[in-house]
């Protein structure tokens, strides 16, 4: 960021992404509002039929729905490491991007909640996931993995939210002062009365320094109690002690690649170019690579690891993963996720904006295809040959799956409109 | 302490010297291949640790530990040492299981070749990292192949040097486990380096030797976190998974003494003490606190590396004891001459 823009021009930059919206605005919104609605239908659709209509079925228990879940759980974790994390560890490149990230993470978590509950079949029985007295005495397995991560998906919802929140609330009283009528009110409201006082300022700080160091090991606690989902099981494929950080390195992984792709196009639509500077850019392309890095060799311990012992079960299961049915997934998975990253080791790259983009996108693909790898490949191939059997998504989570990508990038462009993309204080701190 | 300040050739010396010390040990006196492979799974940690941590802040721009850049650096003789004493652990090599039953990855030589080439190779790149950055020069690019071959080096250790020991028992994390220890027992070095030279510093003009100290605390505070969510992914999971391959090993370690004790001890020093201590912020800011935690946390470390090759592999108490003390000397001369020396210089 160019340091000499004035501090009045830094409202005005970042609040004037906040003006009426336009024809592209309006088309995008439009468009993402239309698959989410079409997705509700077919969640409706599934409702109405029975779990028949999804293409889970024995052996494959968990498909899609499940890859979703993790993959969008995962997409939340970049909000509270940029936020977070650099904010501990004075990283002054997050200020361009730590509220952008954080909005990702309510928005995603929002969409990974609805897949547990798509999965159900019966939606109505929900409140089965939570332990309350109940006449006939019936509780919740607490030594199952699922009822561990009701707690720690809704304790990271909760504080992700209150992080955002409280992050917000000088920028909200700046908001305020510059919009008039019932906004203008609604923003003072909304910002608990902030007046900027040095006794408002010295809470705010510490508070914002609490929530940092409460939320960093939630952020690897979450994923890694996803990743024991799978691990506490005994499936081959499943059952390994590497899952928890590598859930969570793949979860960072594909959230900054998420970041990348929401803020590049952010930056030049909204005209943020002064403000969101190529050198912050390529701090986090530094991210993505050392999380690629991670990825790449959680990949070759695991299935070295199944050539290594003499469980001819592991050993089965790598080999089906690579050369299997499912194989041409797996190798785009390897490529998007270990191979093409490593690109960014030369400088050039990691400042090119489009390769940028394009890479956050091929690393989405890469990494939701290694959940559906990891869920669909142990399933369909465990201990019994009796008990084999392939999965292909139906149309219907196929379209689930796409409009919870509607309902992520619709809840985006909400928020583009209606509160301060960039951390106004920050930005003029830094 | 001027006599004891060497220069490269006298530190190269030295290091021979050790080696020829150990060797004459282990083939004559000791008998027992245990002292020297817990002595290397230690110091491997620590030496290479000790680098590694300068070349993640000089990746990151992190002023850390900027005050105790140079000396950390200065350790990097020690890697050296690494390959020499790997050496000596060819001939008693039956010592692993596998050794009966070789295949295509656990074999005699490929065992020897691969692991003295990727320690060779961590010397070299922690060497040239050292002189670019002490002659502040950029050192991206280095700090970039040593880290890279730091975690390939110390997945080895854990993997081949320990792993292996216990085949055909598994963990997949082992190797990141290992490498995170490696950075923990270089912050914990950080800490006592701090006890040895706070004073020295503070009289350096421009450097904030005080918010230093806090942050290698907090460092240690970060890291016992770390340290304890690896060590209950990797042992709840094989608890959990209850598989007799999996959870004898356990079994094993915790089911007679000493090694139940151990057991106890490590996750103490190694998580609680540290985790609890370092909480309170004059803690952090003491360097006589701060280097007793380090002291607590690299006795952790030890305790740990001892109580899991303490059930498979015999050792001699006193040769242990031996190696060890040999070994810091060791440390503390060429720290002493290096830093010695660059101040001369400076």
């Amino acid at each position: 960021m160019n340091n000499n823009i004035p501090v009045p021009q830094v409202e005005t930059d970042v609040l004037a992404a906040m003006s009426r919206p336009g024809y592209a605005w309006l088309t995008g919104f439009g468009l993402a509002g239309l698959l989410f609605v079409g997705a509700l239908a077919l969640w409706a659709y599934q409702i109405q039929h029975g779990m028949g209509v999804a293409g889970i079925m024995h052996p494959v228990g968990w498909g899609v729905y499940i890859a979703n879940f993790v993959f969008w759980v995962g997409i939340a974790h970049s909000g509270t490491l940029i936020s977070a994390v650099l904010y501990i560890f004075r990283a002054r490149f997050r200020t361009s991007f730590n509220r952008s990230a954080e909005a990702m993470t309510i928005f995603a978590l929002m969409v990974a909640g609805l897949f547990p509950l798509i999965h159900l079949g019966r939606v109505w029985r929900f409140y089965y996931l939570f332990p309350y007295p109940n006449q006939r005495q019936l509780w919740v397995n607490f030594r199952s993995p699922l009822v561990w991560d009701v707690f720690a998906v809704s304790t990271y919802f909760m504080v992700s939210l209150v992080f955002f929140y409280v992050g917000l609330m000088p920028d909200l009283a700046i908001v305020a002062r510059h919009r008039g009528g019932w906004a203008g009110r609604l923003y003072r409201v909304l910002s608990l009365g902030w007046s900027g006082s040095l006794r408002e300022w010295r809470h705010y700080d510490r508070l914002y320094m609490f929530l940092a160091a409460f939320a960093t090991p939630l952020v690897a606690s979450v994923h890694s109690i996803v990743s024991w989902d799978f691990a506490v099981s005994i499936i081959p494929g499943w059952h390994t002690t590497i899952f928890a950080p590598y859930f969570v390195a793949g979860a960072i992984f594909s959230g900054t690649a998420m970041v990348l792709t929401l803020v590049i196009p952010m930056r030049r639509v909204l005209h943020l170019e002064h403000l969101i500077s190529i050198d912050h850019i390529e701090s986090i392309a530094k991210i993505l690579l050392l999380t690629s890095l991670i990825v790449g060799f959680s990949y070759i311990v695991e299935h070295g690891m199944a050539f290594y012992g003499n469980n001819l079960f592991e050993m089965e299961q790598f080999r089906f993963r690579a050369m299997g049915h499912y194989s041409l997934l797996f190798w785009i998975m390897i490529t998007c996720n270990a191979i093409l990253p490593l690109l960014l080791f030369v400088q050039r790259l990691r400042r090119n904006l489009i390769f940028l983009f394009v890479l956050g996108l091929l690393v989405n693909v890469g990494m939701w295809l290694e959940r559906f790898v990891i869920v669909v490949c142990s399933l369909a191939r465990d201990f019994d040959p009796y008990n084999w059997g392939n999965y292909s998504p139906s149309l219907v989570e196929i379209g689930i799956t796409v409009g919870s990508f509607g309902l992520f990038f619709a809840a985006f462009l909400v928020f583009v409109k209606t509160l301060p993309v960039l951390s106004i204080t920050e930005l003029k701190e830094r | 302490m001027t006599s004891l300040v060497l220069n490269k050739a006298g530190i190269y010396t030295l290091l021979m010297i050790t080696t020829l010390l150990i060797g004459l040990t282990e083939f004559g006196l000791s008998g027992k291949p245990g002292a020297l492979l817990l002595t290397l799974l230690f110091w491997s940690t620590i030496a290479q640790g000790c680098i590694a941590l300068v070349a993640v802040c000089e990746l990151v721009n992190a002023r850390w530990m900027a005050s105790l850049r140079r000396e950390l650096l200065s350790l990097y003789p020690l890697l050296l040492l690494l390959p020499l004493l790997f050496l000596l652990l060819w001939p008693q090599l039956d010592l692993y299981p596998w050794t009966k039953h070789p295949n295509l990855w656990l074999n005699k030589p490929f065992f020897m070749t691969r692991n003295l080439a990727l320690l060779l190779a961590v010397f070299f790149a922690g060497r040239h990292l050292a002189r670019r950055s002490m002659a502040k020069q950029p050192a991206g690019p280095a700090a970039v192949i040593y880290l890279l071959l730091f975690v390939a080096s110390q997945s080895l250790v854990a993997f081949d040097w320990f792993m292996s020991l216990v085949w055909p028992w598994i963990s997949t994390l082992l190797g990141a486990y290992f490498f995170t220890e490696g950075l923990y027992g270089a912050a914990a070095v950080s800490g006592l380096l701090m006890l040895l030279y706070f004073k020295q510093k503070h009289a350096e003009n421009g450097l904030p030797v005080t918010i230093h100290l806090r942050d290698i605390g907090l460092l240690m505070f970060g890291f016992s976190v770390l340290w304890g969510g690896l060590f209950f992914a990797q042992f709840l999971l094989l608890w959990y998974g209850n598989l007799p391959e999996e959870v004898g090993f356990i079994l094993d370690l915790v089911s007679s003494s000493p090694g139940r004790e151990l057991a106890w001890l490590f996750p103490l020093t190694l998580f609680l003490a540290p985790f609890l201590l370092l909480l309170a912020a004059p803690v952090k800011q003491n360097r006589h606190m701060v280097a007793g935690v380090a002291g607590v946390v690299l006795a952790g470390l030890f305790i740990e590396r001892l109580c899991l090759v303490l059930p498979t592999v015999p050792m001699h108490g006193g040769v242990l004891l031996f190696y060890n003390l040999l070994l810091f000397a060791l440390a503390l001369v060429i720290l002493h001459s290096s830093v010695h020396a660059t101040s001369q210089i400076d």
